[in-house]
């Protein structure tokens, strides 16, 4: 492996993590400084779960909501107007 | 990738298309079959509205592995989805990261802290080196990924997530303030107030402000 490869990997390798480290809400707030790799895995496991969490939730939230929908109500109209669109 | 507008309208008009689809098997269903419905068609709406990366490869991977899924996928992919060499197409071009894999692997039961894999500086150690294969059984596909490219699918995994997210919260609480306000002037049919919630909705992408906005701003409905 040649160390010129390496090297231009480990910038972007840089690039990725502080871009990864922006999307996250905790990291995101802390501002300053570079936390560790451990930590940074850490958090973006617990973020990407919590996202998880949050689709299954609104997936029955919407569920019951969409249930009780019929045809003709004006919930119905308005996911035929967003599909027409 | 930046949670671009086109991909919140293409993931939300392709979740209203698919929730639309299984609506039809699903009328008389359990909570729980509707709910899963729902977050399938949220799923597969995520990964066709991203297109081709590795983790959206994966995630229909894994979603065709349950029966119950098939049907759908097939109808909503068609052609796509009954070829399988393209599913796996994210196991092929790993011959570099497997040499990674293992010599990370090698490292870990060895624990010879001197062996270096390429692009590993990072990821040295073995508390790090636990979370790296959590997080590669969070991400869809991440098992056979090298540790660049883990990187790189999740943070595109988690930017679509928050979208996919977003786009869910928008939705529901537009249908459930159009709900409330039905209530409360049950009888009358009232054109004007859906023409609102359609304008509402329709620039809903114009600002994510507007519909906060918007919702404040509407008039209270007397009887």
């Amino acid at each position: 492996m040649s160390s010129r490869r390496s090297r231009v990997s480990e910038e972007e390798i840089n690039r990725l993590v502080s871009k990864l480290q922006s999307l996250l809400p905790e990291t995101r707030q802390r501002g300053a400084g570079r936390a560790s790799a451990a930590k940074l895995l850490k958090e973006t496991c617990n973020y990407i779960r919590s996202l998880n969490r949050d689709v299954d939730d609104l997936s029955d939230r919407l569920s019951a909501i969409i249930a009780t929908m019929d045809s003709s109500s004006a919930e119905a109209e308005m996911v035929r107007s967003l599909l027409r669109s | 990738m930046q949670a671009t507008k086109s991909f919140e309208q293409a993931f939300l008009k392709q979740m209203l298309l698919g929730i639309q689809l299984s609506a039809v098997s699903h009328t008389t269903g359990s909570l729980q079959e509707r709910k899963s419905a729902i977050k399938l068609s949220a799923d597969v709406a995520m990964a066709v509205a991203r297109g081709s990366k590795k983790w959206t490869r994966g995630l229909i991977a894994s979603l065709s592995k349950e029966e119950q899924n098939r049907s759908f996928l097939q109808f909503v992919l068609g052609k796509e989805f009954e070829r399988p060499a393209k599913i796996c197409h994210s196991s092929w071009k790993i011959p570099r990261s497997k040499n990674i894999v293992r010599r990370s692997l090698r490292f870990l039961s060895k624990r010879q802290s001197n062996i270096r894999a390429p692009n590993s500086s990072v990821l040295a150690g073995t508390l790090v080196e636990k979370r790296t294969q959590v997080l590669k059984r969070l991400v869809p596909g991440g098992e056979s990924m090298d540790a660049f490219s883990l990187l790189d699918e999740t943070l595109d995994y988690a930017t679509c997530l928050q979208a996919q997210v977003d786009v869910m919260q928008k939705l529901m609480t537009t249908l459930e303030a159009s709900k409330h306000s039905r209530r409360a002037d049950s009888d009358a049919q009232c054109p004007k107030e859906k023409f609102h919630l359609l304008a509402m909705v329709g620039s809903w992408y114009s600002t994510r402000k507007g519909l906060r906005k918007r919702l404040s701003k509407r008039p209270k409905l007397t009887l």
